[in-house]
């Protein structure tokens, strides 16, 4: 599947217009993305169960991505651990982006919310994101609802920048003013001038969002914060594998990590290429 | 600009992996085999003759990575040597230590006579013991040690301890509040300081102590060395100087692998790798691991630091003794340990004071789930999980996060007790939370301990303090008698007669035959990777973590000579 991504970029579909690449790129990527979230779900614990009698076995057919200490399938565990990731992911940005779209519509309403909130996004962000993330997740108990939280807490500045800037600009155009002489409600402009030129930069942050959010959880996960050293995140995965580097498993890292690439990756391109489609100035291209 | 420098990282450990792994993929295919035996003697037949050292009386050891590095450093009456685990502590001299077969021998003491009621103790020191510094060691000092110690907090216990006092040069007399028979193990332990040079801030990075060394430098974080103190009155130890490193142990398995350190403690899952020039050795430690069980109904009582008390579903007796039944220790020791250690039932399996008697058959799935049954634990709703009067069989196991093999372990029997019909969730942790929930819930504890006190501590009924021992919360009052009768006897024999009926009496106990308390799973062997040209004697029995214990019989080697 991941080939297909690449080669699309490569243009193997020539005879496609760049529209219906766009679509092509982004049809498949969901498609990946998708297959993993729900393979992940429905495999039950059972396919993870231990075998001692298969320990740290190379690569084969039988086990693509080779087997870990405790002689599970490694394939399996990443699997697992990137649908786990992508949901965190998915419910972070959620969060994320309801956080921005509130804070960046305060912002609009007076002087006095717009500099509080302005001060509230620098200092989020003069914080690094990953040692906010770790006292935000120990501070509400740790486990995998610590790293959502902590995940979803942090994501929002960025976005709330944007949206808040978007509406500033809108602000000053010419049939907003007129809307106001028209004697419109704050409301009607709110939702019928205002809001339909959010929607496409709202929905790009969330995606846009994504990639951050896996990596972050990911890191929290290798560092050893949040969930335990046996359930199946992409974090641990990898914080393990580093155990075993002296020993010269490499398909322990090695997997796993170019899966949360690929991942990372597909999101970035989900993004961008949604990105060309809903901007009115590319779209057409 | 995050997500490229976290792509980037990914790629070179990818890089720096796949290139590693091509020239090691010999290795791990007859590794998968894990042969418990094969690894023994493999690196046996390599030739290379390895000089690790400049020097061939010269040592460099990781055996520490255990307890790590002493933080408050190499001060007896602050941790280094006892406390929370009991081993040789190099400078500083104990008043008796312990022989090959585990029997106390005198060291510093040349004899000791315990009064007919027990609490008071006479032993009677050499009068030849100087300090390093030179000053002659005394009774005084001894009195000292021991008098400074009841009022450390460290994890010494020394409570009852009443005073420790001088009637002579040679001769200190101990006053006990309670007669207790695992006084001596106080007595062994505890290395003596000198009350000229003794001061709590600054001694454990400057000891002076009579022991066979005495330390030179200590750079923090990093190694210790030690010199032979000349003045040494013991057997004169081989070695002449000790590098004492402190690494982890992953980086010691790449230190041995680089020829840097003579001897190092392994991890088990490096069990099955080979390294040219070193001979793996599984050292027996009666490291017992187990699963704790709390023992009382939840009835929303809380401890003394308001944490939750009781789980309705260990303390029925019959989940208890069911698992302790249907568990396949043996699969458990082979699978997780490779084989390095033995199946452990009671805790103390491998101890003098462990009962036989107390053990059940164990991988006995009908039996054990016809024992739930009986017990009224059902599968009505057919979702693999027995319920009784609408409780699910189902209990938390937590487990430290920081250890691979408590890890393994608590996953094993969660999988085994799956088939029992028994859902065992897991969560692991840090020690903070596992203390907050260790009666509540069931813990995977490791108990290594020679001392008698704690298997004492392990059992008796106490109140719901913060402390780690008897962390069900047992409360037998036959078993509380046979622990006070056997703590209380002045004789050893008595006692140890005592501590085995506390595990079993044929009625009662705290062994699977009995309230079935615990479910103790194995016992893990040590696992060092030693320079075949180091011979280390025969090391006391046991005494896997306490590998230098016998420091006085290793010596080098000639490597073209040996095997």
């Amino acid at each position: 599947m991941s080939t297909a991504v690449v080669t699309v970029n490569k243009g193997v579909f020539r005879g496609l217009n760049l529209r219906q690449k766009t679509f092509l790129i982004i049809g498949f990527t969901s498609l990946l993305l998708l297959t993993i979230v729900i393979s992940s779900v429905f495999l039950g614990d059972e396919s993870l169960q231990t075998n001692f009698g298969s320990k740290n076995l190379n690569p084969s057919p039988e086990h693509p991505f080779g087997t870990d200490w405790m002689g599970r399938d490694m394939f399996i565990r990443t699997l697992k651990g990137l649908g786990l990731s992508i949901l965190i992911g998915a419910f972070a940005s959620t969060i994320s982006s309801i956080l921005a779209i509130i804070l960046g519509l305060l912002s609009s309403t007076g002087k006095m919310a717009d500099s509080i909130i302005s001060w509230l996004v620098d200092l989020f962000l003069s914080i690094p994101h990953l040692l906010l993330i770790i006292i935000i997740s120990i501070g509400f108990g740790g486990g995998a609802t610590g790293i959502i939280v902590g995940v979803a807490l942090t994501h929002w500045t960025s976005l709330t920048r944007v949206v808040r800037a978007e509406i500033k600009q809108l602000k000053t155009q010419e049939y907003i003013h007129i809307s106001i002489n028209l004697g419109k409600s704050k409301l009607w402009i709110a939702t019928k001038h205002i809001l339909p030129h959010l929607i496409p930069q709202i929905f790009l942050g969330t995606i846009l969002m994504f990639p951050h959010a896996i990596l972050h959880e990911a890191s929290a996960t290798f560092l050893g914060f949040g969930l335990s050293p046996h359930e199946p995140a992409i974090g641990i995965i990898l914080s393990e594998s580093m155990k075993y580097l002296s020993a010269g498993y490499w398909w322990l890292a090695f997997f796993p990590g170019l899966s949360l690439l690929i991942v990372v990756l597909a999101f970035d391109m989900i993004g961008d290429n949604l990105g060309k489609i809903m901007d009115p100035r590319s779209a057409q291209e | 600009m995050l997500i490229g420098s976290i792509i980037v990282i990914i790629a070179v450990i990818g890089i720096i992996v796949s290139t590693s792994g091509c020239t090691s993929n010999t290795t791990s295919n007859s590794a998968s085999n894990s042969s418990s035996d094969a690894t023994h003697n493999a690196a046996s037949n390599s030739t290379s003759a390895s000089s690790t050292t400049p020097a061939s009386d010269e040592l460099v050891v990781n055996v520490y990575s255990h307890t790590g590095e002493p933080k408050a450093g190499f001060d007896p009456l602050l941790g280094w040597g006892c406390g929370h685990v009991n081993f040789e502590p190099l400078i500083q001299s104990t008043l008796f230590k312990s022989a090959d077969d585990g029997s106390i021998i005198n060291d510093l003491a040349t004899g000791y006579y315990v009064s007919p009621e027990g609490k008071t103790w006479t032993v009677n020191i050499r009068d030849d013991v100087k300090f390093r510094d030179g000053e002659k060691l005394t009774a005084k000092d001894v009195a000292f040690t021991f008098n400074t110690a009841i009022g450390s907090n460290s994890e010494l216990d020394m409570s009852n301890l009443e005073n420790a006092k001088v009637i002579n040069d040679t001769a200190v007399e101990f006053k006990l509040k309670e007669p207790q028979s695992s006084f001596i193990w106080r007595l062994r332990y505890l290395g003596i300081v000198p009350e000229h040079a003794y001061k709590k801030e600054t001694y454990g990075s400057n000891p002076v102590g009579s022991g066979p060394y005495k330390l030179i430098q200590w750079d923090k974080g990093q190694q210790a060395i030690f010199k032979f103190n000349e003045d040494y009155y013991g057997k004169k130890p081989f070695f002449k100087k000790i590098t004492m490193l402190f690494l982890d142990k992953e980086t010691a398995f790449a230190a041995a692998k680089s020829e840097d350190v003579d001897i190092a403690e392994i991890d088990i899952n490096h069990a099955n790798q080979t390294i040219d020039g070193y001979n793996l050795m599984a050292l027996p430690a009666a490291r017992a691991f187990g699963v704790s069980f709390p023992m009382q109904y939840n009835t929303g009582n809380k401890s003394l630091k308001g944490d939750p008390i009781g789980n309705n579903v260990t303390a029925d007796m019959a989940i208890r003794k069911a698992l302790n039944m249907g568990i396949d220790r043996k699969a458990i020791l082979e699978g997780v340990l490779y084989g390095k250690g033995d199946v452990e039932y009671t805790g103390v399996d491998q101890r003098a004071f462990g009962n036989p008697e107390a053990k059940i058959n164990d991988s006995n799935l009908e039996e054990a789930k016809k024992m739930l049954e009986n017990a009224g634990w059902k599968d009505n709703d057919g979702d693999g999980i027995r319920e009784k009067n609408g409780t699910k069989a189902e209990f938390i196991l937590y487990y430290s996060a920081a250890d691979q093999t408590r890890q393994a372990l608590s996953v094993t029997v969660s999988e085994q007790a799956k088939k029992l019909g028994i859902k065992i969730d897991l969560v692991g942790t840090n020690w903070d939370e596992i203390y907050a929930n260790q009666y509540s819930s069931a813990v995977l504890y490791a108990y290594s301990s020679v001392d008698t006190y704690n298997l004492y501590l392990q059992y008796h009924s106490k109140e719901a303090d913060d402390r780690y021992m008897n962390p069900g919360l047992y409360n037998n009052p036959v078993v509380d008698g046979y622990l006070e009768t056997a703590l209380r006897s002045a004789d050893q024999d008595q006692a140890t007669k005592y501590w085995q009926l506390a595990a079993y009496d044929g009625n009662t106990g705290y062994g699977p035959a009995g309230d079935a308390t615990w479910l103790w799973l194995v016992t893990m062997d040590y696992l060092y990777t030693v320079d075949e040209t180091l011979d280390i004697g025969t090391p006391q029995k046991n005494a896997g973590s306490d590998i230098l214990g016998n420091i006085y019989e290793w010596k080098r080697t000639d490597a073209t000579s040996s095997i």
